[in-house]
């Protein structure tokens, strides 16, 4: 009964709320916002003051004026970027080496021989040969980049200069549908994919941010430029006289990345005109005054933020890769073992797109992380030619410290000047690594997106590929 | 119910609510919202507050999601809930709905809104918002630091006057004015300091016409509902969380819990 | 391979196939869907609507206007429209065709979901304005009254549709039909356009190419046999009788006519400073509210600061923030009073 009437009363509540809405018309919403302001204009009067007629953001000013100059903005920007990389790849090679000497080279066989005296052969080759040595090798390319780019990064951020990047480079990405932060995601994603996806938070347009999150791939992360590098040098620097060899292959391996941005770009242009019309865009940039860094807060929140992060799901993921790729490599139907089946019946296949079975397997295993592509082709290689004497045995991965001999097993395994660039394309543009997918889940809560960003970019590395061969073929 | 009858001093948050919204309320005594505009040092507060370390860049919007803390005080226990940081709490973005819908029927014992001091107005807005629905608030004037710098003066007396509610000015960066704060909370939740919350008299005269008449039937029908202009305010802009409140009691809740604290 | 040509030929062949099957709107799938939507039911649905538009504006109508509102033959809407009178929906008295109770509310329905989705696409997504009513008048046929009540609480059950048109309620109610046509005012009257009729679509296209919306003021200047002057927030414009009668006009008696054209904040140099006058109505949903959260309201002073080093987007401070604005978005915001600004002379 009492409830009979409440509901009766609040329906005669919505109804009026209801004819009340239709006699205010449509601009109810602005001018409620007018009057708040109006108010918030009059308190301000009475109780703040400035010194002079404005404060004194003068400094500030001059520093704004210098950084998005039409002559300075530019270069300023591309040499802070290029110094932030440059420290990154020289400050990153001592310790990386270090770690691997360490945790590959000393620590492995030690924990080999102490499991093997304890277990059988077969547990401890996928604890030690398989998980424990994929760990390791993650954390040894991994950490200490990272751990010199994210704070670097972070101390931009802090300082406020990167809204300014934002604003400088927003006119290029307007034209391709994007966001001029997508500019600052782009760039964490030359460390790390899944910190540039986590990155394009500070992107509040829906559409935008998907743009930003889905062509993060492009950017060449941490993990693929040792592959770039070592695979130019071998095969493009090779085709020329060693004077030029190191500006040659250098310049593919730039090459890569730069093409790496410009799909990003023709991608982002695609979505925004296409799946992505519907969703919801605006632009907004606030540009922060600048602030002094807290220069060890920093330190300490973007390591724990940003490196451990990152690198902690990252051994997550790399774990259970480490024990598959040894039990493919291990595990025999009649005289050849699961790996060497797939990489034989794959191979007239990836042959069509000038790769060849090994790496296709090599990118299926190591989907975790593209740090461990290298070694994983490099023991698969030896398993399947069959080479006496080099690598640790089946199923586990190893590099070698020479470029002529790893040259040695690759040409071994047939690999030609072909394979070689269709593996820096391919390593370009396939999909992301399986932490950044499961970041992407994470950050957008929609399958769908999801693997459009883990499916898009490797339709289009198997495109590139395709015409890449063929072309060759053609022409060789 | 959580608070008892004829006790000014007892906590007024809506304990049922704020478990649905998802507050672990075990041993706590008080809840404090923290709102505030983005890029205004609100999660370096939260921090300060709590001892916990978030990451705050200088980008504007940096928290996503809901941070909660806790500290205590004088042998009382207090919960602090992060607000997602937002400009205004008038539309229909997620964000907004969840710092409004908290603070509306989460009644929290202290809204902590923090404001950026070099850009006092601009944050107003917000304050001004959340005068509207709650009657227990704070201002936290942050970044007094940086306002120094740049010679802006903030008469933080008159400021207090004109709002209605205490203004603590703080400079959460180098801790300071931290213990003030704290103290203020303590005050406003315990009931010990009376807030009188500046309410806007600006609207348009239509769409005055148009709230008191509809707030004045809520009250006929809710007597006593605290704050009955914000509540037809939101009607009249099509709230759903207000409607469904209409139809499924809790706005009705609301009252009752009022009624027992004034008798 | 040993067929490169052929591969390449073959590969190519896959790509057009593809691209032929999923191109927007023009692709196979895109033309399937298309098809779908011409069944009866949804002829009958569009009769149904388009008499309630009559009965709503108070116009009467017939056969021969509703066939040629649906753009079919006379023989066609005579059989549907018998097919509705035997539902109960329509009833016959003369020439006219009238709703019965039952017609009316099953209208009403059909209108508060293609209002709803109008109102959806506008505010919440970035389908352009052209594409509103085209593609409410799919989503109208397929989407249930629950899903519509559902968007209708997620975007603030809001009672106007972007065109100005009032939503029915859920039980169906709806405000008389209120206003005048643009013409029919008298010079040097003052009034604010309420809604401009999105049908037939090729009127409509040509006022929003004008950049007339509602919201704006519209004073009246001039009213000739074939021609209608007046300024739309101050800025002239002249429209043959037909099209100034798609736009509906609320007058507004006391209010002063806009004497001259705002200009936009894009016309705002470098270290010039102004009064923002307002937003567009053009601008909505969510960059609407960015902009206003970031002070973008009537009255507050608005200073350009800084280019950007490829000159677009330009740094404003507006309540002390520097926001960095696009020059498509500062094209939407009117202000006046531009002045000099003095600044760092004392510094």
């Amino acid at each position: 009964m009492m409830e009979q009437k409440n509901k009766q009363v609040n329906e005669e509540i919505l109804g009026m709320a209801n004819n009340l809405k239709w006699e205010l018309g449509m601009d109810t919403h602005d001018s409620i916002v007018s009057s708040l302001y109006a108010d918030a204009a009059q308190i301000a009067r009475k109780t703040v003051s400035m010194d002079g007629d404005r404060p004194s953001f003068s400094m500030e000013r001059k520093i704004d004026k210098v950084v998005t100059s039409r002559m300075l903005g530019f270069p300023i920007m591309f040499v802070l970027l290029a110094l932030v990389f440059w420290i990154t790849i020289s400050g990153a090679n001592y310790p990386s080496g270090l770690l691997a000497s360490l945790l590959v080279d000393t620590l492995h066989p030690l924990l080999k021989n102490a499991a093997d005296s304890v277990m059988p052969w077969w547990l401890s080759g996928v604890f030690v040969d398989g998980a424990y040595l994929a760990m390791a090798w993650v954390i040894a390319v991994m950490l200490p980049p990272m751990a010199i780019f994210f704070p670097l990064f972070t101390l931009l951020e802090d300082l406020g200069y990167l809204p300014r990047v934002a604003f400088n480079m927003d006119s290029l990405f307007r034209k391709a549908g994007a966001h001029g932060k997508q500019a600052l995601t782009m760039s964490m994603g030359f460390g790390c994919n899944a910190a540039g996806v986590i990155a394009a938070r500070v992107i509040d347009s829906p559409r935008e941010r998907l743009i930003a999150i889905i062509t993060n791939n492009f950017s060449l992360c941490n993990g693929r430029w040792p592959t770039q590098i070592l695979i130019a040098t071998i095969f493009i620097g090779g085709m020329v006289t060693p004077f030029w060899a190191g500006i040659v292959s250098t310049g593919a391996v730039v090459g890569v990345a730069v093409l790496g941005i410009v799909f990003s770009l023709i991608v982002s242009w695609g979505l925004s005109k296409s799946v992505l019309k519907g969703e919801a865009s605006t632009f907004s940039l606030e540009l922060p005054p600048y602030r002094p860094p807290r220069i060890l807060q920093t330190l300490y929140t973007s390591l724990i933020d940003r490196t451990l992060f990152v690198l902690w799901r990252a051994v997550v993921f790399a774990i259970p890769a480490g024990i598959v790729i040894w039990l493919v490599s291990n595990i025999t139907i009649g005289d050849l073992s699961l790996a060497e089946h797939f990489i034989d019946w794959s191979n007239p296949f990836a042959v069509v797109f000038g790769l060849n079975g090994v790496i296709l397997l090599a990118y299926i295993i190591a989907i975790p992380a593209n740090e461990i592509v290298i070694p994983t082709i490099l023991m698969l290689t030896v398993l399947v030619t069959g080479m006496a004497g080099v690598g640790e045995g089946s199923g586990v991965m190893f590099e070698l410290d020479s470029i002529s001999s790893t040259e040695g097993i690759l040409r071994e395994g047939g690999w030609t000047l072909l394979t070689g660039i269709n593996l820096m394309l391919f390593s370009l543009l396939h999909n992301p690594c399986s932490t950044t997918i499961y970041t992407i889940y994470k950050e957008t809560k929609s399958a769908k997106w999801t693997a459009v960003a883990t499916f898009l970019p490797i339709v289009l590395g198997f495109v590139v590929c395709f015409f890449t061969a063929q072309l060759w073929y053609l022409f060789f | 119910m959580s608070s008892q009858p004829n006790c000014e001093k007892c906590p007024v948050h809506h304990k049922d609510n704020l478990v649905r919204l998802g507050i672990n309320m075990e041993k706590m005594d008080y809840v404090v919202a923290l709102a505030g505009n983005p890029n205004t040092g609100k999660s370096t507060v939260f921090n300060n507050l709590t001892g916990l370390r978030q990451h705050t860049g200088n980008w504007p919007g940096k928290t996503v999601g809901r941070a909660e803390g806790a500290f205590s005080y004088d042998d009382k226990r207090y919960k602090i809930v992060d607000l997602p940081g937002t400009y205004s709490l008038l539309s229909t973005s997620t964000d907004e709905e969840v710092a409004r819908n908290f603070i509306l029927f989460g009644r929290p014992d202290v809204t902590v809104i923090v404001a950026d001091a070099t850009r006092l107005e601009r944050n107003l807005n917000l304050v001004l918002q959340i005068l509207e629905i709650t009657n227990r608030a704070i201002l936290c004037l942050n970044l007094m630091d940086e306002a120094k710098r740049n010679h802006v003066e903030i008469d933080v007396r008159a400021l207090s006057r004109e709002l209605g509610i205490p203004v603590v000015p703080t400079s959460a960066r180098k801790r300071e004015g931290m213990s003030e704060l704290v103290k203020m909370i303590s005050e406003v939740a315990s009931g010990q300091y009376v807030c009188k919350p500046h309410r806007t008299r600006n609207h348009s005269p239509q769409l005055k016409r148009a709230i008191t008449k509809l707030s004045k039937k809520l009250l006929d029908t809710y007597p006593g509902l605290p704050n009955a202009d914000w509540v037809a305010l939101r009607l009249l802009e099509g709230d759903q969380s207000i409607i469904e409140a209409l139809h499924n009691g809790s706005l009705g809740e609301l009252v009752e819990n009022e009624t027992q604290i004034e008798v | 391979m040993e067929h490169p040509i052929l591969a390449l030929g073959l590969g190519l062949l896959v790509i057009v196939v593809l691209a032929w099957a999923f191109w927007p709107k023009k692709g196979l799938f895109a033309r399937m869907g298309k098809v779908r939507n011409s069944s009866r039911r949804v002829l009958l649905e569009d009769t149904l609507k388009y008499l309630f538009d009559c009965e709503y504006k108070g116009n009467t109508c017939d056969l021969n206007s509703v066939a040629g509102n649906l753009n079919i033959s006379a023989d066609q809407m005579a059989r549907l429209l018998a097919h509705l009178r035997d539902m109960g929906l329509v009833v016959f008295q003369e020439q006219n065709i009238r709703l019965t109770d039952t017609g009316k509310s099953y209208a009403l329905r059909i209108v508060r979901v293609h209002r709803i989705w109008e109102r959806f696409l506008a505010d919440e997504t970035g389908v352009e304005q052209m594409d509103w009513h085209g593609e409410a008048d799919i989503r109208e046929h397929q989407l249930s009254m629950e899903d519509a009540n559902r968007i209708a609480a997620r975007i603030g059950n809001p009672a106007f549709d972007p065109h100005g048109d009032p939503i029915p309620t859920k039980d169906g109610k709806i405000p008389p039909f209120s206003g005048k046509t643009l013409n029919s005012l008298k010079e040097g009257e003052v009034a604010q356009i309420v809604h401009i009729e999105d049908e037939p679509h090729y009127i409509f296209e040509q006022l929003s190419a004008q950049g007339l919306y509602p919201g704006m003021q519209v004073y009246l200047l001039d009213v000739q046999e074939g021609k209608v002057t007046f300024a739309a927030d101050g800025n002239e414009c002249v429209l043959t009788p037909l099209f100034a009668s798609a736009i509906t006009v609320q007058p507004l008696p006391k209010a002063k006519p806009i004497q001259e054209g705002y200009q936009t904040l894009s016309d705002l140099e470098v270290d010039e400073t102004a009064t923002v006058v307002g937003i567009s109505s053009y601008c909505r949903g969510l960059q609407r509210r960015r902009l206003m959260d970031f002070g973008i309201v009537p009255g507050n002073t608005i200073t350009a600061e800084i280019q950007s080093a490829s000159g677009d987007p330009v740094g404003y401070r507006i309540l002390g923030t520097t926001i960095a604005i696009r020059k498509n978005q500062a094209d939407l915001i009117f202000i006046n009073n531009i002045k000099k600004e003095h600044h760092e002379q004392s510094a």
